[in-house]
């Protein structure tokens, strides 16, 4: 017995030293490294990731914890700038048919990989057929069907020689696409579109996977992953543009609780910090948050296959009887903008116009109308009592209070009692996608620049429609808008498009997204875009 | 022993089977798909997404598929975290979760026993009140507000250790304690009550009476009967704190096991739900099997595979 537990009490201390001893050598391996460059004053950013990135590989990490970071270490043929206009990149320049429909894009000569390997038209061809293979399984496949053939090879009928994309020579890259699309150079500035170095895909299959074997071509070089804990970027000095690159380092920590990330930038270990909800009220009292636009809607969806929403009036009487100013002001208490119209802020016309300010206020709150809209169509459709309602959302805190506001102004406004209902997540919107409910909560994030990508949800049979809701006038304005090489024309279009959408109100929209974040003094530069990643190419420490 | 061994060796794959079996089905009975989201995907991607990771099959062939991996050890992809497979995430996991994991346990194990002695040995005086009460406290302040209030205390307000994450020993500290703190408490209760049943009984009077001294008295022939209990206890408790906890390794931004065991079924990622679980069920059996033999140890009497006591 004795000495079962001597030999026990030695194997816990020969497995404790052990562990101690590899921890201090963890230590002072990384205290060594700072310690070092401290005399150089090297301008060192450090970041909060959220999650461990869930890919580096350009054709499957779709979100934004893989997609932030990638966006600098790679790039693609054109960059968002501080304007969020997409510029010139690893392309120098482009001509496009007169027709609109064939871009033809010279890659610049000094652009490089971080290996030192050029940066070729084959690189790009690889890349993106790999994006449309279906064997890839690409989420974010689909943004490629602008490309003639891309999407019929996607969905396994057609084949990889009839995409029509092609490398005529070396530096030259030839893309054309099924019709002609102004947006379509800032939609290739996303990640998928970035390309891969063939040689090393071809040694090595998961070239992605750690920071030893990625090779990229962004203004940063992945130096470090240690995998769900952090990552390290330094500085590429084989980028074409390393002299506007300001930053020596951008240290990225993985955490994923905001608390502990709030902390983390008080304390001074991070440079910039999500706003904890706790604390969200007092940081905006104190003037600490800052806010940048983001190109998405929360909005409620009807099903207009089910009673009481098969009628248009009491659809707009529920849209109409909503404050959405109240649930900005005293629910969400973020200082999002409030919304009537269903397309973000954030998209100038072929004027120069923004859409949703050109737009204007579609769907506004208007409690009398509400109520004279609810009493006809009750009489419309014969009810003496309104079928009974209820509104389902997905679990959350946030989704909860909203609900709960809106079934306060349902009750107050209308004097409808309408219930409440929540389930997890993934059953929700597989249920919601089944149009089990009647009235339910959903949002919007935009995958690209232009009004197109809010407004085509909306079409026949499309997956993110999930309203039931069908309109042929509709469809027809946005396959139009889609062929439309005018600009000022295809505005038009869209234009009609949101109107009718609105009038029609299968949805109702409530508020416009904006990213809101603390960064510290010191950092200036940091491009963050309404849609897109964020850029830390100009960013700069003091 | 021998023979116990083999049938306690079956026994266990039984319960390995079924765990799986009941997991496995359980798991696709769930609405929802790794692949459900808000985001605007076609439906060619959802197929080949669907044919890509073989979900697209029926739900039997993918059963016997994953358990003829599972004999080679292969604990499939994991679906959200495509460049890397299940074994890879609990490769890189385990290591740090099992280091927090070991040092809880130690000063949980080593203060709450330590604490149940000195609280049984001054029954209902001073010190055995304010180990009861310091008790009652850590079982009812759940870990992530104590690690909240450690961070707060030791980080911020005074910041002689850092908030979060998982660099040197120094980081290691807070989470330890907050971590520890509810075991310690359990452990703590446990040894006292046990402690003074045996503190009553005649042998120990006997001792006593032969002129031992004290500290012989507590730790050589009180001790070894009261941990009984807690080392029934110890079994399960090893078990879970050692393969990670969800919500510390969240708060201390501790790149542990916890969360795949909360956010692969979020994520219905099919494979890391599979994974974590069949790991989980192989430590708990290991485990209370360990539990089993220590018993023996401590008390002689108890012989495995015995009919009788």
């Amino acid at each position: 017995m004795k000495k079962v537990l001597t030999l026990l009490m030695a194997a816990l201390l020969i497995f404790s030293l052990a562990a101690c001893t590899a921890k201090d050598n963890a230590g002072t391996e990384s205290n060594g490294l700072s310690d070092e460059k401290k005399g150089d004053k090297e301008k060192v950013l450090n970041l909060n990731n959220g999650t461990e990135p869930t890919s580096f590989d350009p054709a499957q990490g779709f979100d934004a914890v893989s997609w932030n970071p990638l966006n600098n270490l790679m790039e693609g043929l054109t960059r968002l700038d501080d304007t969020h206009e997409p510029k010139a990149a690893t392309a120098e320049k482009w001509d496009v048919s007169e027709d609109g429909k064939v871009y033809t894009f010279h890659i610049r000569k000094d652009a490089k990989w971080s290996n030192g390997d050029d940066v070729k038209a084959q690189d790009f061809v690889y890349s993106w057929l790999r994006l449309m293979d279906p064997k890839t399984a690409s989420p974010a496949a689909f943004l490629a069907n602008f490309i003639e053939g891309a999407e019929s090879y996607n969905a396994g009928k057609g084949k990889a020689e009839d995409v029509k994309i092609k490398a005529v020579d070396d530096k030259t890259f030839e893309v054309t696409l099924i019709s002609p699309q102004a947006y379509f150079l800032s939609v290739i500035s996303n990640p998928c579109f970035f390309p891969i170095n063939e040689k090393v895909a071809a040694e090595n299959p998961k070239w992605f996977a750690e920071a030893a074997s990625f090779v990229g071509n962004g203004p940063f070089a992945l130096k470090s992953w240690e995998h769900d804990s952090n990552f390290v970027m330094e500085k590429n000095k084989n980028y074409w543009d390393n002299k506007t690159v300001k930053l020596d380092k951008v240290h990225w920590d993985i955490i994923s609780d905001t608390n502990t990330e709030y902390q983390m930038f008080e304390t001074n270990k991070l440079d910039s910090s999500s706003v904890p909800p706790d604390n969200a009220e007092q940081l905006h009292k104190e003037g600490k948050v800052k806010s940048s636009g983001q190109a998405g809607t929360y909005f409620f969806r009807f099903n207009v296959t089910k009673e009481p929403f098969t009628n248009k009036d009491i659809r707009k009487a529920f849209a109409m009887a909503v404050n959405q100013q109240d649930i900005v002001d005293f629910v969400t208490k973020n200082k999002e903008k409030p919304a009537y119209g269903f397309v973000a802020y954030g998209f100038k016309d072929a004027d120069g116009n923004d859409f949703r300010k050109t737009s204007g206020d579609l769907l506004k709150t208007n409690i009398e109308e509400a109520k004279k809209l609810l009493a006809k169509g009750m009489k419309d459709e014969g009810y003496s009592k309104l079928p009974e309602v209820t509104l389902h959302y997905s679990t959350s805190d946030t989704h909860k209070a909203i609900a709960e506001a809106l079934q306060d102004m349902y009750k107050k406004n209308l004097d409808v009692d309408v219930k409440l209902a929540n389930m997890e997540s993934a059953v929700f919107t597989e249920e919601q996608t089944a149009l089990k409910f009647q009235l339910s909560r959903s949002s919007f994030l935009a995958d690209y620049s232009d009004p197109i990508n809010f407004l085509e949800n909306f079409t026949t049979g499309l997956a993110m429609n999930r309203t039931g809701w069908s309109n042929k006038e509709y469809d027809k304005l946005i396959k139009d808008a889609k062929n439309e090489a005018d600009e000022k024309k295809r505005f038009d279009l869209m234009y009609k498009a949101e109107k009718l959408l609105m009038e029609e109100a299968p949805i109702f929209p409530l508020y416009f997204y904006n990213n809101s974040y603390l960064q510290s003094d010191k950092v200036e530069g940091i491009v963050r875009h309404p849609v897109g990643y964020m850029e830390l190419k100009w960013a700069d420490k003091k | 022993m021998n023979s116990y061994f083999v049938k306690r060796l079956i026994s266990m794959l039984i319960t390995l089977w079924l765990i799986i079996t009941l997991t496995f089905f359980l798991m696709h009975a769930i609405p929802g798909s790794p692949f459900t989201s808000d985001k605007n995907t076609n439906e060619a991607v959802q197929n080949n997404l669907k044919s890509f990771y073989h979900l697209d099959e029926p739900l039997y062939v993918q059963y016997g598929a994953y358990l003829k991996s599972l004999l080679t050890l292969d604990l499939g992809p994991s679906i959200k975290q495509s460049s890397f497979t299940v074994n890879d995430l609990i490769g890189r996991g385990i290591p740090v979760s099992f280091e927090l994991g070991f040092w809880t346990l130690l000063v949980a194990v080593v203060s709450g026993i330590l604490l149940g002695v000195a609280a049984a040995l001054r029954h209902n005086g001073i010190i055995d009140y304010l180990a009861m009460t310091f008790a009652v406290l850590g079982i009812s302040v759940p870990s992530f507000v104590m690690a909240t209030l450690l961070i707060q205390q030791f980080a911020v307000n005074w910041p002689i250790l850092p908030v979060a994450t998982w660099a040197s020993p120094k980081h290691m500290i807070l989470p330890i304690l907050a971590l520890a703190t509810g075991p310690m408490a359990i452990i703590a209760r446990l040894t006292r009550s046990s402690m003074i049943e045996v503190l009553a009984q005649d042998y120990i009077r006997t001792a006593r009476a032969k002129g031992l001294s004290p500290v012989k008295i507590v730790f050589k022939h009180a001790l070894r009967n009261a941990l009984m209990p807690v080392v029934t206890l110890l079994g399960a408790l090893a078990a879970s704190i050692l393969t990670g906890t969800f919500v510390i390794e969240k708060i201390f931004a501790i790149p542990g096991m916890g969360k795949y065991f909360v956010e692969s079924i979020n994520q219905r990622d099919y494979p890391v739900i599979m994974g974590t679980t069949v790991f989980y069920s192989v430590v708990l059996i290991i485990m209370l099997y360990l539990v089993d033999l220590a018993y023996g140890i401590i008390d002689p009497r108890i012989k495995l595979g015995k009919k009788e006591g």
